[in-house]
């Protein structure tokens, strides 16, 4: 595999708007890199808002379960799928009312931490993403 | 509230499960409180008439993995006085029922013996996840620290039936504000009415951030102070137990203590008109001499549990339908 030298995309996923400090979360969450080339922008000046984090993944698409959790990292998160060079689709990632089975409940206690039971978080307004736990009802921030 | 509000809110509960006071609407609470009024003077206690069955041959389950006598004496009793049975266990630890089983499967078990169950249970959200997996209605007998839904229906009875309305009051909570679940449950619950919420307690046992913003932004809130002193009027003062485990230095608990203990003395400036309340047990932040003040409510709240628990076991179980 041939890598540009500006390290743009051919075929891949471009993670964009990341809140700044967040780069190292999404490649956690992603377990990146994987096999293709990653890049990691940090602290890069953007347009829309003051600084972002950017990370590009070469021939890989990531999965709803991934995008779900990526969103959990800010409000502004971008999803760009690349395709020979060219973005072929973009979407903004949006958090949903409910999360299940995504979140684990901080509080040891909770049944979800000590039954078989997958958990469900409801959100609670927008960003900064707080989230309360349809069992135990405990908040979580994040 | 209009009675056709209020008689379709009482439908409601009918094969429905009680899990948190925070499911509660206005109506609901209303309709139990109404429903509940059906029951005075039958749930035992001097003078007391006999409840004609109501719900017979029907039968409740009671799953108490943790002990709460009290609780537990007290659906038993209600359960009884309509006419109808129990079942169950009162402390998991001597039951060999639910030996290693998940709280799933031990629900659809019993589900197939009776037609309501109260689960009393260690784990926070347990109740939740019961109501979900059970065929039958199931009441939330406390779930750890969590939601106890049935104390907080006696709580409003007993405000309502000492000062004849849930409007236009303004309610003290004194003692653990931060861990004292029956606080944080009362307190959400009586932001559906028309009240000021005034917080008495030590520094380090506040309201949780949450439940004080969602009392703020309701335009609930009234003072926040760390003395009694300085409570000039209440129409309620809701007292908790301050636990020594939430102490990890037992001098500090020792004050702390002391100095949230009421006495006839104490409450002398707020009054003869004000209702004293107490979820009990007490250990000593209530002197015995309050006692006898007639504002001294805490002994008629646990007696009104009953009342309130037959109210809302006929409303699920159709009592009369
Ligand atoms: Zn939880």
């Amino acid at each position: 595999m041939t890598i540009p030298r500006d390290f743009r995309l051919v075929d891949g996923t471009v993670i964009d708007h990341l809140p700044v400090g967040t780069a190292a979360r999404a490649l956690e969450l992603l377990r990146l890199p994987r096999e293709g080339p990653v890049t990691i922008g940090m602290n890069v000046p953007s347009s829309r808002h003051d600084k972002k984090d950017i990370i590009r993944v070469e021939g890989m698409v990531l999965e709803k379960r991934e995008l779900d959790r990526l969103a959990l990292l800010g409000e502004h998160v971008t999803v760009s799928i690349v395709q020979a060079g060219k973005v072929v689709d973009k979407i903004r990632l949006e958090v949903p009312k409910r999360l299940r089975g995504i979140l684990t409940c901080t509080n040891p206690t909770c049944v979800t931490n000590n039954e078989p039971v997958q958990t469900v978080f409801e959100r609670l307004g927008r960003y900064p993403f707080r989230f309360r736990c349809t069992y135990c009802e405990r908040v979580l921030t994040l | 509230m209009q009675d056709e509000a209020l008689s379709e809110a009482a439908r409601a509960f009918r094969g429905r499960s009680v899990v948190s006071a925070n499911d509660f609407t206005r109506a609901d609470i209303l309709a139990v409180l109404e429903a509940a009024g059906a029951f005075e003077g039958r749930a035992g206690g001097p003078g007391s008439t006999p409840q004609e069955p109501r719900l017979p041959g029907r039968v409740l389950g009671l799953l108490f993995f943790e002990p709460s006598t009290r609780t537990r004496l007290s659906f038993e009793s209600a359960m009884l006085r309509l006419g109808g049975s129990v079942l169950g266990f009162a402390d998991a630890r001597v039951s060999s029922f639910s030996k290693g089983e998940t709280l799933n499967d031990t629900i659809r078990v019993v589900a197939g013996y009776c037609d309501a169950i109260v689960l009393r249970h260690p784990n926070e959200g347990s109740a939740r996840l019961a109501a979900e997996v059970s065929t039958i209605p199931v009441i939330n007998g406390g779930d750890g620290s969590n939601q106890h839904p049935t104390q907080t229906l006696l709580d409003l009875y007993t405000i309502k039936k000492a000062m004849g309305r849930l409007d236009d009051l303004r309610v003290g909570f004194m003692g653990d504000l931060r861990y004292g679940r029956t606080v944080h449950s009362l307190a959400a619950a009586l932001l559906h009415f028309d009240v000021k919420l005034s917080f008495i307690g030590p520094p380090s046992l506040k309201l949780p951030p949450d439940l004080r913003l969602e009392i703020e932004e309701a335009g609930r809130l009234g003072i926040e102070v760390e003395s009694l002193d300085e409570v000039e009027d209440l129409d309620v003062l809701y007292i908790t137990r301050i636990q020594k485990e939430r102490f990890p230095d037992p001098v500090e608990y020792e004050r702390v203590r002391a100095s949230y203990r009421v006495d006839r003395e104490a409450l002398l400036p707020l009054g003869p008109e004000l209702k004293i309340m107490h979820p009990l047990p007490r250990v000593n932040e209530v002197a015995p001499d309050v006692d006898t003040l007639p504002g001294a409510i805490y002994f008629q709240q646990t007696r009104n549990g009953v009342t309130v628990r037959m109210a809302l076991l006929d409303l699920i179980l159709g009592g009369g339908a």
